[in-house]
């Protein structure tokens, strides 16, 4: 080896494009390419949740992601195709060539279930979720969503945090390391995983990746309390009190050797939290307090669909997380993979319209309300509701199943409540449902204009990981404006 | 010196930038890529940044090749979504005609060509390491380290602080190097050492323990992102991935030179070390394999661009993976670099791999198959022959026949034939259509059957499936997803016609080399040669195998019963010694799986135009970063050959990064903050160092020491600068409050395996057993995605040391893992250190610590008697110090009103139980 730089060596090599790396580091060395204006949120390290501004200002507060696992289909619940309809059964045209994450192509195939005109703007949606499009003049749907995976734990990670590996930040972090929580006794982020089990990519979901552990959603859902909240049967009260007592008096004593130490003193603070949280956390998901009205609304009292009860109990968990201020919760419809494809989630590969008429039930009403119940309360002036999946599914059947395969190429989320326009609907798919072509848009953009709506600008909200100041967008993304009210 | 460009010998049309060609760019170009915007990090305002090219990793510029130029293919490019200008006419075909003149007159080029080379990158890290002077200081015995550090702590008015107590000491040297406090006795022992060298002699006995390696092992694997699932959804086990965590830990132990460390790790098994390359395969993989062909190609660079960039950051501080879709922005390394990185590790697959026999156990088996002959042989005439019952005499003759065909891979071997064509023709399968993953014709040790090499494949008809291909039958790619199927299931061929007449001597074929599938072997076949096409020669078939059948062969049948008893009794005697043979050399033969990866030859690496699949352009040859240092490596270069490089090119001496990153990182396992607060991003973009000449004293140190990082450990440990106190100051918090210049040492929490480590330690449950398979904190529920659910009740398994708890990818330990702890899907130079109520509430309320502070309570009850000396003894276990009296005070009055397992648990959530002090 000699010098460490050969400049040489490289120009030889010019003929294959080498030389643009010499012009990156001059620029580098004038700061043209330095970071514009990334902005690092400050955080006392005594209150790292505490309430902070974001970069302008914005109507919405927090974030009610609902995220249904296995990839819903666009074509079965919201995105209407007159032209699938007509063609039904006819093959899709170039599809013998298309090859899709299970294999080959059958034929087009209409929903299972009719589209009728909902609400006052007439937008048609699916028999399969009827309550859900009585909400059509309060929803702001996006048909030209298009991903980067077709596998599921990707394709989740994607949604979740602009990355298909696995590893990186959730959205939900991001949001909470930048903007901490309003309420200081409860989790800033929480995570609701589905009755059965939590998601396909797991905690990844709601994961801190490289961003401090404190970001992290905290997991629970009304039939699952969080882990080591409560006070072990075996430790009375007053012993448990008093063991705080004598645990805060030593940790202050020691503090004294260390004076001005925030690592210790946020300690402390940690545990004075940690108790406020036992008696928070138990009172906002003990839902006896709700009237037998809202049980019925939401459906939590179907005592002939227990997983919809139990999804219903989850939605009316969140509904409390967004009234006591919590900044970013994450509802979720649809679990891991169990018993076969599409049994657990919304997977439906084989047996759509038999899988689906038991998913469309459990996400429809309790959904709905959760909706309804925001708005009379008021709390949509201030809270985004966002709903989405991991991809979209094929116009067609699978060759030889009756269901349809993975489709990152265009599909359907929408989002409700503050900041955006509603009724409202932004770009399409093609006449059968496949590709996005109008207003084509990326997961990227969708992070973007979600960061919009919370007073964060998607490319100043940075965090350097490795060499590099990574964001939630990577270095994608565009805020989708027309949607923006 | 000549040019590089050779000058045009006749037709000189002289074009001028400045008169003919700036306007022509001025009117179209320059507004984007120009002084003011210089978008995709092009400039055409002048040759020289032309020349450079912008951040795409295409030529903008081929200087006396405007065919081959990016400009060109830009600006004539038939889709108007792709021609430059953007959303405006082509340019004129007269300029268009310019702009190429102007690019073909290499001549013209030259002098620009010449600036660019003068142009130097000066970047600290790129710099040869030099070894610095020591300042000078007042006290000549001053240790090197706090020359440094001293130095500039004075010039910020500043003084060191006062070195520590003793119990402060041991119970800070334990936390860094172990991870575990002291024991009482430990303390006791260095408190009352009141000889010259205890420090020294304490140091040297903390080094030697097994406790050390595990402790760094723990930081190392944070480094590697060593995980034992595959992570993403269906997060399966690796099983067999922890002999690579037993070897970094020998590794620290044995104290490893770390260069060795290093090349190992990348080319281990060219260098006896085959469990090192553990390394490599020791990320994230997606199993979930679809049936969409750019699904698998996406998959396949992804776990590429792990290799390459875990290898760039870990080893050399550089984020090479920064350059998989454009030249990267603010380091001298280019997409091409990038590709020629993913050329040397192109083939390495995710798989367990057997390890090689160690010398003497080939040793003895070379013994046993000689006796085994022997025994045979002697055998012979007892060879069960239905004719001998009957009364017959005549002993069978044997006939020996080869091991049948397996799905791996066959090995068959001939006598030299010179052949243009080998045609290789299957008459039948077990199951199926015939699959071969790869047909390797070799001349010596040379593959001469690869498309690389310029031979050709065709067959009686394929098999029509995105993953199965006749090009796949040459390309060097190993696999079921790399393969070629006959469209016949009976009488199907394959043929390859070599690119010249040579000679060749053997032939290796396989179903799926990656052991994955075995259905679609051919098991009738043969192979045939020709030199012209019209007559063939046999050289080999599958006549001479033993028949396939999916068990193991059989040994043969014996009839002693029809000889005379006494031949009876010696053909009995030597059969059962033929048995015993045989069982011992069923278990010296067998082998150890490794999660280390498989190798194979791989086909041609393209660099991919914005890092797509979709997009391959020009091949590029294996080779490093060309702006560091070169190194160049053949095309075809062979698998091993191109990591061994790679390994050497890494940890060669002059190689100035890997020195300085690597003791960077012990200083940040001290400190807690590298020199480099940067620890994996030497490039621009990361940091410049606190101490450079420290940096680079340590570097030098480093080699100099034979590669010790013992030695570097030694060097930190035993100055001033560590052994400070860490109490702050208000003077110095005003001037450095994160105690960066080191006037004190910083102190800081524990992470997550030595919070837990210790209070196993401290329970007296620590079982110190070193390595071998690790414990389990879940509870899997074994479906086709595998869900982990974490254990609610633990025993003794669980008493290990947390390095050896398997490590699920995505899945942190339900206790611990909130502390901070990596997922292992990232690499993880420095974790984070936060604090949430979370971990208060798992500290106080899981069973696991509920659980360790009953076996506390029990243990102060065995050691001691009165409730002041099981206080005593608390204190001492947990804080390594006794208690005040004002302590044992408050004690004493907390337990009266509680109970001891009321005390157990707040002493193992005190903040002075978790703080390295």
């Amino acid at each position: 080896m000699h010098s460490p730089i050969n400049r040489r060596s490289l120009l030889l090599d010019t003929s294959r494009g080498l030389g643009g790396i010499a012009l990156a580091c001059l620029l580098n060395e004038q700061g043209l390419l330095a970071n514009p204006s990334s902005s690092v949120p400050e955080i006392d390290p005594e209150h790292p949740f505490a309430s902070r501004k974001p970069h302008f200002p914005a109507k919405a507060k927090r974030v009610l992601m609902i995220f249904c696992s296995g990839a819903c289909s666009q074509l079965d619940t919201f995105d209407y195709k007159p032209e699938l309809i007509r063609r039904h059964g006819e093959p899709l045209p170039g599809g013998e060539n298309i090859v899709t994450f299970q294999g080959g192509q059958g034929n087009l195939t209409k929903s299972p279930w009719a589209f009728k005109p909902r609400g006052e703007c007439g937008k048609m949606v699916s028999d399969l979720v009827p309550m859900l499009g009585e909400l059509a003049d309060d929803m702001c749907f996006i048909h030209s969503l298009t991903g980067k995976t077709n596998t599921h734990g990707p394709g989740e990670n994607f949604m979740s945090t602009g990355f298909t590996l696995d590893g990186f930040p959730s959205m939900g972090a991001w949001v909470t390391w930048a903007m901490g929580t309003e309420s200081q006794d409860l989790p800033a982020y929480v995570a609701i995983p589905d009755p059965r089990g939590t998601p396909q990519s797991s905690v990844n979901n709601w994961g801190p990746g490289f961003l401090p552990a404190a970001f992290q959603g905290t997991d629970f859902n009304a039939s699952k309390p969080l882990r080591n909240l409560d006070r072990p049967e075996s430790i009375d009260q007053a012993t448990d009190r008093k063991t705080r007592d004598f645990l805060s008096k030593m940790n202050r004593r020691h503090l004294e050797n260390y004076p001005g130490d925030s690592e210790l003193a946020a300690r402390i603070s940690s545990y004075e939290l940690a108790a406020r949280m036992q008696l928070s956390v138990p009172q906002v998901s003990d839902l006896s307090s709700e009237t037998a009205d809202t049980l019925r609304m939401y459906g939590a009292d179907d005592s002939q669909n227990p997983l919809k009860a139990a999804y219903a109990k989850n939605c009316i968990l969140s509904r409390r997380l967004i009234e006591q201020g919590v900044r970013f919760v994450q509802v979720f419809n649809g679990a891991y993979q169990t018993g076969g494809e599409g049994v657990s989630n919304w997977d439906g590969h084989k047996d759509l319209e038999n899988q689906y008429s038991k998913h469309g039930p459990v996400l429809d009403q309790p959904t709905a309300a959760l909706i309804r119940d925001l708005k009379q309360r008021g709390l949509l002036e201030d809270t985004l509701v966002v709903w989405c999946t991991e991809f979209g599914r094929m116009p067609t059947f699978q060759a030889g199943a009756s269901g349809r395969d993975h489709n990152p190429e265009g599909f359907t989320a929408w989002m409700v409540g503050a900041g955006v326009k509603a009724p409202f609907t932004y770009g399409a798919t093609d006449e059968f449902g496949y590709k996005a072509v109008e207003n084509v848009a990326t997961v990227y953009d969708f992070h973007a204009t979600i960061l919009h709506l919370l007073g964060l600008d998607h490319e100043r909200l940075t965090y350097y990981h490795n060499g590099i100041q990574r964001r939630l967008t990577d270095v994608h993304g565009h805020v989708i404006r027309p949607i923006l009210s | 010196m000549l040019g590089i460009f050779t000058m045009p010998t006749h037709r000189v049309i002289a074009i001028d930038y400045e008169s003919d060609i700036l306007p022509i760019l001025a009117q179209h170009c320059i507004d984007c890529h120009g002084p003011d915007t210089s978008e995709a990090g092009l400039r055409l305002d002048n040759m020289l940044s032309a020349l450079k090219g912008g951040d795409s990793g295409e030529a903008t510029v081929v200087p006396g090749a405007s065919d081959r130029s990016y400009l060109i293919a830009r600006i004539t490019h038939k889709d108007p979504s792709k021609r430059m200008p953007p959303d405006s006419d082509p340019i004129s075909e007269d300029q268009i005609a310019a702009l190429q003149q102007w690019i073909d007159q290499a001549s013209a080029w030259e002098t620009v060509a010449e600036q660019l080379t003068d142009q130097t990158i000066t970047h600290w890290s790129f710099e040869p390491l030099v070894r610095p002077e020591i300042p000078s200081t007042t006290n000549a015995t001053s240790h090197p380290i706090d020359a440094f550090i001293t130095a500039k702590i004075r010039d910020l008015g500043l003084q060191p602080s006062e070195t520590a107590g003793r119990e402060k000491l041991i119970r800070r040297l334990f936390f860094v190097m172990h991870g575990l406090p002291p024991t009482p006795a430990e303390v006791a022992h260095f408190v009352s050492d009141d000889s010259e060298k205890a420090w020294e002699t304490l140091v040297d006995r903390v080094l030697a323990s097994q406790r050390y390696g595990e402790r760094w092992a723990t930081h190392w694997l944070d480094i590697v992102r060593f995980g034992e699932t595959t992570g993403f959804e269906t997060n399966r086990e690796r099983p067999n991935a922890w002999p690579y965590r037993d070897w970094v830990i020998e590794a620290f132990n044995s104290d490893k030179p770390y260069n060795d460390f290093v090349a190992q790790q990348i080319a281990g098994d060219a260098m006896g070390e085959d469990v090192a390359t553990g390394f490599l395969v020791a990320g994230p993989n997606d199993i979930v394999k679809g049936q969409d062909r750019l699904l698998g190609l996406m998959q396949r660079q992804d776990e590429l661009a792990d290799m390459i960039n875990t290898t760039g950051t870990a080893f050399l501080g550089l984020t090479l993976g920064c350059a998989r879709c454009h030249n990267h922005k603010f380091d001298p390394i280019t997409q091409s670099d990038y590709y020629s990185l993913q050329a040397i590790f192109a083939g390495v697959s995710h798989n367990e791999r057997s390890l090689p026999l160690d010398p003497a156990s080939e040793g003895q088996l070379a013994n046993i198959d000689k006796e085994v002959g022997l025994l045979k042989q002697k055998l012979q005439p007892y060879l069960y022959d239905p004719n001998r019952s009957l009364g017959g005499t005549a002993p069978l003759k044997p006939k020996v026949l080869r091991e049948p065909v397996n799905a791996k891979v066959n090995i068959e071997q001939f006598q030299p034939v010179r052949a243009r064509l080998l045609r290789f023709t299957i008459e039948a399968t077990n199951q199926g259509e015939p699959c071969i993953d790869e047909l390797e014709i070799f001349n010596g040790d040379q593959n001469v059957a690869l498309a690389s090499s310029g031979a050709k494949a065709s067959s009686s008809g394929d098999f029509v499936h995105p993953l199965h291909k006749l090009v796949h039958i040459n390309d060097g790619r190993h696999g079921n997803d790399h393969s070629w199927i006959s469209s016949k299931s009976v009488g199907g061929w394959i043929q390859i016609e070599l690119a010249q007449l040579q000679s060749i001597d053997s032939v290796q074929w396989g179903r799926d080399r990656t052991g994955r599938f075995g259905d679609r072997l051919a098991t009738d076949y043969r192979i045939e040669a020709s030199v012209d096409g019209s007559s063939w020669t046999l050289l080999c078939s599958s006549n001479d195998r033993q028949p396939f059948s999916q068990e193991k062969p059989k040994e043969p049948t014996y009839d002693f019963a029809s000889f005379p008893d006494e031949e009876a009794q010696l053909g009995r005697k030597l059969h059962g010694k033929l048995l015993a043979l045989l069982a011992e050399r069923e278990k010296l033969a067998a082998r150890t799986m490794v999660y280390a990866g498989s190798f194979a030859q791989p086909g041609p690496t393209h660099r991919l135009y914005r890092g797509e699949p979709t997009a391959p352009r020009e091949a590029v040859p294996p080779a490093a970063v060309k702006s560091l240092t070169p190194l160049s490596l053949p095309a075809d270069a062979p698998e091993q050959a191109r990591r061994l490089a790679l390994a050497k090119w890494i940890s060669d001496p002059a190689n100035p990064l890997t020195p300085r990153v690597m003791v960077n990182r012990i200083w940040q396992f001290h400190f807690g903050t590298g020199l480099v607060d940067t620890p994996s991003d030497f490039g621009t973009s990361g940091s410049r160092p606190s101490h450079p000449e420290l940096l680079d004293f340590l570097a030098s140190e480093l080699i100099q020491s034979g590669w010790s990082l013992k030695h570097i450990h030694r060097l930190i440990l035993t100055s001033k600068t560590w052994r400070q106190d860490s109490r702050p100051s208000d003077q110095a918090i005003a001037i450095d409050a994160t105690s960066r210049m080191l006037w004190r040492f910083p102190p800081r929490r524990l992470e997550a395996e030595a919070i837990r480590d210790s209070m196993l330690a401290v329970s007296g449950k620590l079982d110190t057993r070193v390595g071998g398979p690790g414990f389990s904190g879940f509870e899997v529920q074994p479906e086709n995605v595998r869900h982990y659910f974490p254990k609610t009740s633990y025993g003794p398994d669980d008493w290990r040391r947390m390095i050896y708890m398997t490590k699920v990818r995505q899945e942190r330990d339900s206790v611990f893992g909130v502390f901070d702890c990596p997922d292992f899907n990232q690499v993880v130079p420095k974790r984070t250190r936060s604090t949430t109520p979370l971990q208060a509430l798992n500290l106080l309320n899981s069973p696991f610590v509920l659980q360790q502070a009953d076996f506390f309570v029990q243990r102060l009850d065995d050691e001691s008697k009165t409730a002041e000396s099981k206080i005593k003894l608390a204190f001492n276990l947990c804080f390594g110090r006794d208690p005040e009296p004002i302590e044992t005070q408050s004690s004493i009055e907390f337990i009266n009103d509680t109970n001891w397992h009321a005390f157990a648990r707040a002493m193992l959530n005190a903040n002075e139980f978790v703080l390295i002090p």
